[in-house]
């Protein structure tokens, strides 16, 4: 208590000394400041309204730019960013009340709340969004830090005790190239104006999964990164409504109920290899595919070498949460109105559902397909797995199966063609970029 | 230019499929060629690892041992 009081006592001095000093510094002329003039109080007070975020957005400032700095439309300066607030509102009841992907969408629709705030310019280049984006999202650095998080959680196991479920995460990513021509086929029948890049960049949400979209989105058409980015995690989050009507279409009751034959023993040491051994592949066929490939192999092999728990702990949970929250802000800084608001956004909500669907189709008809040759029989039903979304497509390729078939457990079955489609897809991305260098 | 943008989606699609397939099923040929190799080289020691159970008592009292005498050392320190 006493020290308490001294150190008090001290502070005291030290203020007392240092006004002192000040007041000799002004050396016995008036107060002066810089930037401010005595004004009269209706002034003051006209002068604050004019100031608060009601007048901004009724009466929008002629002079204020984009976070590109670039002009904006009157519109995208005061209505449309009342919409997207409220657009905002409603991701948060989805991720709230729906669940739908709540870990990205909340930090995602946040951001996009933020962005859409006048005059604070939050998502402009000096702004705290802003300030994140170019710290890890332009230079691509927080998709990489994911997929090393994605790594560290994905057991290679399943794929390994059954290599050729493979196929069938490879045959999903034909959602990805469908919806590509699909989206040039758009911008040629005059619809849109769709570049190259930017159909690649939409129709990597064929791949259903979220840090190779936003890497291939910043990398190839960083305008669309919002929309691709929310349509992405939505329609992740919306796996399981949108896949299991395509499911039961394309199948018949018999393949429905077929049962795997249980997946063998894979020991530590196939584990221990398996990424070397894709690195090593996508090395000598794709370089293009090895940072998000490199990233997603590293974590893997932290995990399987079992004498990192820390490294692979932090991966696993305080990394991968921490760049979760920085990738999500991010994201939602390119919610801004002036970007969202577009027609564009539209094409690519309706291009992305189409490319998770005929990804999802691709998947089940190649497990028919394989089904006609000798060997034992695919269960079609996982098929569909192969778009990545991990582990929320297995999921639903298990739950539809016990709805023919109560005791037909095909969740680890489900799991190889899953973890073969985060393969798939980084692979395709590697070949959009690689077609643009 | 303007007239072979779908053309061009389509060859995107054949490179890009193809790649993707190349790339699987060689992964899939090194999975089974891995597979073979281990365990022709390196079998899972299976059986070890059940008669491995027995010396863990032993190694326990050994562990007991080791940390009274240490508790029994920090004391007297």
């Amino acid at each position: 208590m006493r020290f308490f009081l001294i150190k008090i006592v001290a502070l005291l001095l030290f203020s007392f000394a240092a006004l002192h000093a000040n007041a000799e510094a002004a050396n016995g002329s008036t107060h002066k400041e810089e930037n401010y003039k005595p004004k009269p109080l209706a002034e003051m007070v006209s002068g604050f309204l004019a100031s608060t975020g009601i007048n901004a957005l009724i009466n929008p400032d002629p002079n204020e730019k984009s976070a590109h700095g670039e002009d904006m439309s009157d519109f995208h300066k005061s209505w449309g960013r009342v919409i997207m607030i409220l657009i905002t509102f409603l991701l948060f009841y989805l991720a709230i009340k729906k669940g739908f992907e709540p870990l990205l969408l909340l930090p995602i629709a946040f951001g996009g709340l933020l962005a859409n705030i006048p005059v604070a310019g939050i998502a402009g280049e000096t702004g705290f969004l802003g300030v994140i984006y170019s710290m890890g999202l332009s230079n691509e650095m927080f998709p990489i830090i994911i997929f090393m998080g994605v790594g560290a959680m994905t057991d290679f196991g399943p794929l390994l005790s059954n290599p050729k479920t493979a196929l069938l995460g490879g045959a999903a990513q034909f959602g990805i190239f469908g919806t590509l021509v699909g989206a040039v086929a758009l911008s040629q029948m005059g619809f849109v104006d769709f570049t190259l890049q930017q159909a690649s960049a939409i129709s990597i949400i064929g791949g259903a999964d979220g840090p190779t979209s936003i890497f291939i989105a910043t990398k190839l058409a960083p305008e669309l990164l919002g929309a691709i980015a929310v349509a992405s995690y939505s329609y992740m989050a919306l796996v399981p409504i949108i896949q299991p009507p395509i499911m039961k279409a394309l199948t018949t009751d018999a393949e429905r109920k077929i049962r795997m034959t249980t997946l063998r023993h894979v020991s530590r040491l196939e584990k221990l290899i398996f990424p070397i051994l894709v690195l090593v592949l996508a090395i000598l066929v794709l370089p293009e595919a090895t940072p998000l490939i490199g990233a997603f192999m590293f974590g893997n092999f932290l995990k399987e070498s079992g004498v990192v728990e820390r490294l692979n702990d932090t991966l696993q949970n305080a990394l991968i949460n921490i760049v979760t929250i920085f990738l999500g802000l991010g994201v939602g800084s390119k919610l801004a109105s002036d970007q969202f608001l577009v027609p564009d956004t539209m094409f690519i909500m309706v291009l992305g559902v189409v490319a998770f669907s005929v990804g999802t189709a691709a998947g089940i008809i190649m497990a028919k397909i394989m089904n006609l040759f000798p060997g034992h029989k695919i269960n079609p039903l996982i098929g569909s797995a192969g778009v990545s979304a991990v582990p929320m497509a297995a999921r639903v390729s298990n739950k539809v199966g016990m709805e023919y078939d109560r005791s037909n457990m095909l969740l680890m079955h489900a799991m190889g063609p899953n973890v073969a489609g985060v393969i798939g897809s980084a692979v395709a991305a590697g070949v959009l970029i690689s077609l643009f260098q | 230019m303007e007239t072979n943008l779908i053309l061009e989606g389509f060859k995107f699609m054949a490179l890009g499929m193809g790649t993707v397939f190349l790339f699987l099923i060689t992964l899939i040929v090194l999975m089974n060629l891995m597979s073979t190799v281990l365990h022709k080289f390196f079998p899972e020691p299976s059986a070890a690892n059940l008669e491995s159970q027995t010396p863990n008592q032993k190694d326990n009292k050994k562990i007991i041992a080791a940390i009274s005498a240490a508790i029994s050392h920090h004391r007297q320190g």
